[in-house]
């Protein structure tokens, strides 16, 4: 009973690609269309980090994508509301955690260089999604 | 990760060489920590990644960078491993062949240097991604559509250039590169095609030089560095009709290829038509435990049970047509006579046309995604796959030929089987994933035993992979026997003539310049 509500929560997250319901498939959710990344130098601190989590995190973790999918899972079975697969709504990661994840990578996600983000980036991401600080 | 040094490089000459290139990009863009080592390491590694170990990673930002670090290499005799975006999963990331070999990086040479609406095209620089490129022509309103792989986090040069596959009229990827620019490994620059004139406007759309045509030479290829390329882009059609038939049993892909390939030759059908096992769909649903929660493979029975309960047949064909209206109509009636030929039920049809929304799933529409890496959380762990991929004859005899044999190799293995063909026109594309816990020593190892056995059979059968992973570089390359192997022989021979310190990507697609020939097969364990 308890996959068979998540299933349906997924659905509702737009996250079940394709998993079909007996009358057909779930309308899929819209392509989320990422910023672009703040203007300034990518080694400076002070940019936005709700834009660079957007535009460098996003290809996995705006709704529909494939961290989030994974993440709205862990989080139902959990016990915890669909709406907690968004990192942008947790209010339990610590910056030093964000920060150990992004670098070393965790379960499907793999490490991220200082290419894909630099560590003024990481910083600014890490106080962004870091709430429980 | 602890410093693998390059072979040859003392500690004073490589911490020499790292200086100099920092000097070209600045010390935050040279990446030698054992942190950086790390990140640059083979996420999905089968085994240790410290078999394939990056000695550090270098940044640059622009063509001249480029030239200047060839150069310095060249000078200090340490190797580079060039990378668009690092993310060729299940191949390798970004890791390099040959141990202590230097990364570049090319993610920070991310621009978009033309979109092109009249003629449909792009000019782009390596570290474009899928997402960047589909984003640009959103927010142009751009009248173009892209052709994107499976996992669409990569590059869109890396993706062409290491010969990925996508699901569209685009779909053989390295066939719309037109035009490239690359750094040669002494430093040199040189422009394909028409662009080897200066300013020459054709130059991403005449797909020849004048003389022999190096486009794809640069392609799984160690001969120079792409630093930007056209890439031929799909006009939007006016609408699309996406047909999807549910095949019943595993033998049925036999007629499923010998009825859709003439239809693909002869042009009715433009896609790259992808035809995956019913596995494809299950590993969005859910973790294996959830459907089979014993290590052996999934038997044959309880593969039934879960159809039935899933409403799923053992193969999915979800074929699209674009086009104008009148145009896709008939198209379609074609392949529906064709299909009832031998299935009686009635396809699912979905229409797309003109200001219509495109969900964020529809690769076959061009769009971007990242979702099928959820089938990393199928086995759980530190989820990882590799894919065995040998291109057969586009008929049904090969394609069920070549089935029935990686099935049984598979299933003497006791793993799940889980296959896909994609017809691009004369030939197939089959994908066999392999997907294991890497935290789980003793499946590492009977995936590599896997592996080679299919590499070995697979060839004896007279068929070859398109592209693999790091550590079966060589393997694949000693299966191309024809004549003592006169395709190495000539790969090497121009390689050690352009490159003769070895600089660039030694060991890719197992082509060793002379500098490094003592490391063939130095990291392929035989299934160890």
């Amino acid at each position: 009973m308890k996959r068979i509500v998540i299933a349906a929560a997924l659905v509702a997250m737009g996250a079940a690609a394709y998993a079909q319901a007996p009358a057909g498939p779930p309308p899929m959710p819209p392509y989320m269309l990422r910023p672009l990344a703040p203007e300034g130098d990518r080694l400076k601190s002070g940019r936005d980090g709700k834009t660079l989590f957007e535009a460098q995190c996003g290809y996995c973790h705006l709704a529909g994508g494939m961290g989030t999918n994974l993440l709205t899972k862990q989080q139902m079975m959990a016990g915890n509301p669909p709406e907690k697969g968004l990192l942008s709504n947790r209010d339990d990661l610590t910056r030093d955690y964000v920060k150990s994840v992004v670098r070393m990578g965790k379960g499907a996600m793999p490490q991220q260089t200082k290419v894909d983000l630099t560590d003024a980036e990481l910083d600014a991401v890490a106080v962004y999604l870091g709430k429980a600080d | 990760m602890k410093l693998h040094l390059p072979p040859r490089v003392s500690p004073k000459q490589f911490q020499s060489a790292m200086t100099a290139f920092a000097g070209v990009v600045g010390k935050d863009w040279l990446m030698d920590t054992d942190a950086d080592r790390d990140a640059y390491a083979d996420t999905y590694a089968p085994g240790s990644t410290e078999e394939w170990p990056a000695s550090a990673a270098v940044a640059p930002a622009s063509v001249d960078e480029v030239r200047a670090i060839v150069r310095l290499a060249n000078e200090h005799k340490v190797p580079l491993w060039p990378v668009a975006r690092g993310k060729n999963l299940g191949y390798g990331t970004a890791a390099p062949r040959m141990e202590g070999t230097v990364v570049m990086d090319l993610g920070r040479m991310n621009k978009v240097l033309e979109l092109d609406s009249t003629l449909a095209y792009c000019v782009v620089e390596p570290g474009v991604g899928f997402f960047d490129l589909y984003d640009q022509i959103q927010r142009e309103k751009a009248p173009l559509w892209l052709s994107v792989p499976g996992n669409a986090w990569g590059s869109v040069l890396g993706n062409a250039l290491e010969h990925g596959i996508g699901y569209t009229s685009y779909g053989l990827h390295a066939r719309n590169l037109c035009g490239i620019e690359a750094v040669l490994p002494d430093g040199d620059l040189v422009r394909t095609g028409m662009g080897a004139m200066a300013n020459n406007p054709a130059w991403h759309l005449f797909p020849m030089s004048y003389g022999p045509t190096w486009d794809l030479a640069f392609s799984q290829s160690n001969l120079g560095i792409v630093t930007k390329a056209g890439v031929w882009l799909q006009p939007a059609p006016e609408t699309s009709l996406e047909i999807v038939w549910d095949i019943p049993k595993v033998e049925d892909i036999g007629w499923v290829i010998d009825t859709i390939t003439p239809l693909k030759i002869s042009g009715l059908i433009d896609q790259n038509v992808f035809i995956p096992s019913w596995l494809g769909k299950m590993v969005l649903k859910g973790q294996r435990k959830d459907f089979w929660d014993k290590p052996s493979a999934i038997p044959d029975w309880r593969v039934d049970e879960l159809l039935k309960e899933h409403k799923l047949g053992y193969w999915q064909v979800a074929l699209r047509l674009y086009g104008e209206e009148p145009v896709v109509k008939a198209r379609a009636e074609v392949v529906k006579a064709a299909m009832k030929r031998h299935l009686d039920a009635a396809p699912q049809e979905n229409w797309w046309r003109q200001g219509d929304p495109i969900g964020q799933y529809e690769t076959t529409m061009g769009v971007p995604s990242a979702v099928p890496l959820q089938m990393s959380d199928w086995i759980g762990g530190r989820g990882a796959h590799m894919g065995f991929s040998p291109v057969v004859p586009a008929t049904g005899k090969h394609v069920l030929d070549q089935m029935a044999r990686s099935r049984k190799i598979i299933a003497d293995f006791d793993v799940d089987f889980y296959a896909s063909f994609t017809i691009g026109g004369r030939f197939a594309n089959n994908v066999n994933m392999l997907m294991y816990d890497r935290d789980n020593a003793e499946e590492v190892a009977k995936m590599r035993k896997l592996f080679d056995a299919l590499i070995v059979e697979t060839a004896k059968a007279g068929y070859a992979e398109y592209r693999t992973h790091l550590g079966w570089m060589d393997p694949v390359m000693e299966t191309f026997d024809f004549n003592n192997h006169a395709l190495r022989r000539f790969d090497e021979k121009v390689k050690s003539a352009l490159d003769p310190n070895g600089i660039i990507a030694p060991g890719k697609q197992g082509v060793w310049p002379a500098a490094y020939a003592d490391k063939r097969g130095s990291a392929y364990k035989g299934g160890q």
